[in-house]
């Protein structure tokens, strides 16, 4: 097996979750703003689906990665930094996109409005985890 | 028990994710196990006991120099382990940690044949034993 089999499969896949949690968040957000019309409702539909395979696609993300380091939960220096992010990152994908799939496409507003705050701070973690994973690239 | 649908959302999607990371951290250390047992592959029992190589604090320091350089990133800057394992302590001959370090671990440490020369490697090796008592 290439040596940096896994290395390239880890960079492969965190991009999906990283890219699909920012998406979904954009789209809810705007949906939001415009509940009102058609497309507010098709926005609300697409970030739903994106929050969900975001969340699916952080599993092979943390996957990879723990076999790339060899099972590094947290680490030191640059990996540390990275691990402090993506964990809880990680955590937050999961707990939305269980809660996003439980509420439906349809939920309160006070309800949904929280759940908007926890997709910035998602998008706000794994946005410093991918930052975090570029500087160890760069580190070595 | 209420059934999941009846169950408050935000209790189930926490408790999802408690599992999700609990499995991943459950994974990670199996992986880690495994990957210290393969790093530190037991010497034969000769290897023990060989006499160690001459060493002194100049030699130290340039091996510290070394290591920060090709070691750290893997092993940590304190060398208490990161992607690498821990080399505190480590129960080996000054003939074994040079051979790791000239022919590498395969799939799991580079070999430094190239990168080093025999000074450099005495020094490294000086420098790791030196962390035996730290």
């Amino acid at each position: 097996m290439d040596a940096g089999f896994w290395t390239k499969l880890h960079g492969a896949t965190t991009h999906f979750p990283i890219a699909l949690t920012l998406c979904s968040g954009v789209f809810d957000v705007t949906g939001f703003a415009l509940a009102n019309r058609p497309i507010g409702r098709d926005l609300n539909a697409a970030g739903y689906w994106a929050m969900i395979l975001g969340a699916l696609g952080s599993l092979p993300a943390v996957i990879s990665g723990l076999v790339l380091t060899k099972g590094v939960i947290i680490g030191h220096g640059v990996v540390r930094m990275h691990h402090l992010f993506a964990w809880p990152a990680f955590a937050l994908l999961v707990t939305l996109a269980t809660w996003r799939a439980m509420l439906g496409r349809q939920a309160a507003r006070s309800t949904f409005i929280g759940y908007l705050a926890g997709v910035v701070i998602a998008a706000g973690l794994i946005s410093a985890a991918g930052y975090w994973g570029g500087e160890m690239l760069i580190a070595r | 028990m209420k059934p999941i649908s009846r169950m408050r959302p935000l209790g189930v999607a926490l408790m999802m994710a408690a599992v999700a990371v609990t499995s991943m951290a459950g994974f990670g250390a199996a992986l880690r196990k495994r990957a210290m047992l393969g790093s530190h592959q037991q010497p034969m029992a000769d290897q023990w006991f060989e006499e160690t190589t001459p060493t002194s604090p100049q030699l130290i320091v340039s091996g510290r120099k070394l290591f920060l350089d090709s070691c750290a990133h893997c092993h940590g800057a304190d060398a208490s382990g990161d992607e690498g394992p821990d080399l505190h302590g480590v129960e080996v001959s000054d003939r074994y940690i040079s051979n790791i370090i000239i022919h590498g671990i395969p799939h799991e440490m580079p070999s430094f044949a190239k990168k080093l020369g025999h000074p450099e490697i005495g020094a490294l090796t000086a420098y790791v034993r030196s962390l035996d008592g730290s």
